[in-house]
């Protein structure tokens, strides 16, 4: 199925949830923080929310700003 | 005394920021020799398709040692700032925002109305927040009214290094506040933060000075003497003007 990631579209899988999806990306866990359809989901929840087709999901960290 | 901000007393007054270093290990450096204890970080998306061995900016930055201050850095609007304040309170499990909302990416001016929107729904969600702003009077009283924490007045532009360009309007919004007032944006090396101190502000939020300086570690140095110094001048309260001079020295008993 067709997913957004960081505003790219990409294909993955079906049954793929959002703790799937940083290991197939090679993301490390730490430090950031997942919103999916503009909703924040909490790294507790990332192993129960399954990706549905045309999910748009953001990965964010803290990066260098004054 | 120190600087209060958020029931958190800091003695250092000055703030930097993480961006346009060469690398972490020079950020680290910069904020060590900075003194700083608190150092502002952008929440921006992740970098997809590095290895998993790739550094975080974080894993620099002792959150024991550091208070890392988000920034709602690339809003233009007060709500994609408030979305970036939410991102930012879940990543480092804090209400402390440093809240910017521009007007255009060429400027990089304070977009005055919907920064005022912004701090108002993010007070009302419990955020304490840092405010960046014009040095525009009656707007640092407004943020300050609808509760936020800091006002953060503009020296100049981001980047623009030309140091504090309106320095009666600042004096004037420190005169008229009960909060903080820490300078940020626009201040290009030592003798600017020092000017920032002597007017009365409680702090200096600078990073393009030191990062874009030829030797950032040395200019971070030199920012921190920069701040304890305008402060304790300020405190010292300086001497009056005159138009007269007057000697140093006795005037009787010179040699004739």
């Amino acid at each position: 199925m067709n997913i957004i990631l960081n505003g790219e579209k990409i294909s993955v899988l079906l049954d793929i949830n959002l703790k799937d999806l940083l290991g197939l990306k090679n993301i490390k866990e730490k430090n950031i923080v997942i919103e999916v359809n503009k909703e924040i989901i909490s790294k507790n929840l990332w192993s129960n929310r399954n990706l549905e087709e045309n999910d748009e999901i953001e990965i964010v960290t803290a990066v260098g700003g004054g | 005394m120190d600087l209060v901000i958020n029931n958190i007393s800091y003695k250092s007054r000055l703030i930097i920021g993480s961006g346009k270093y060469k690398d972490f290990k020079e950020t680290q450096s910069a904020l060590l020799a900075s003194g700083a204890q608190m150092i502002t970080v952008a929440i921006k998306r992740t970098n997809i398709g590095q290895s998993k061995n790739q550094d975080n900016l974080l894993d620099y930055i002792d959150p024991s040692l550091y208070k890392i201050l988000p920034n709602t850095a690339g809003c233009y609007s007060a709500e994609d700032a408030i979305r970036v304040s939410l991102l930012a309170k879940e990543l480092l499990n804090d209400n402390l925002i440093k809240l910017e909302v521009l007007t255009d990416p060429e400027t990089l001016l304070p977009n005055e109305k919907e920064t005022v929107i912004a701090a108002k729904k993010l007070v009302k969600l419990g955020f304490s927040i840092m405010v960046y702003t014009t040095d525009n009077i009656s707007l640092a009283k407004e943020l300050e009214d609808i509760g936020c924490i800091a006002i953060m007045p503009l020296a100049s532009p981001i980047g623009t290094g030309q140091g504090i360009v309106n320095t009666k309007n600042l004096k004037k919004i420190i005169h008229n506040s009960n909060v903080p007032i820490i300078v940020d944006a626009g201040i290009g090396t030592a003798s600017d933060a020092t000017i920032a101190m002597e007017l009365g502000c409680d702090g200096v939020l600078l990073n393009s000075a030191i990062a874009m300086s030829n030797d950032p570690v040395l200019m971070a140095e030199a920012m921190k003497y920069a701040v304890i110094s305008g402060r304790q001048a300020y405190k010292a309260k300086r001497m009056s003007m005159r138009s007269i001079a007057s000697p140093s020295s006795n005037k009787k008993d010179v040699l004739s």
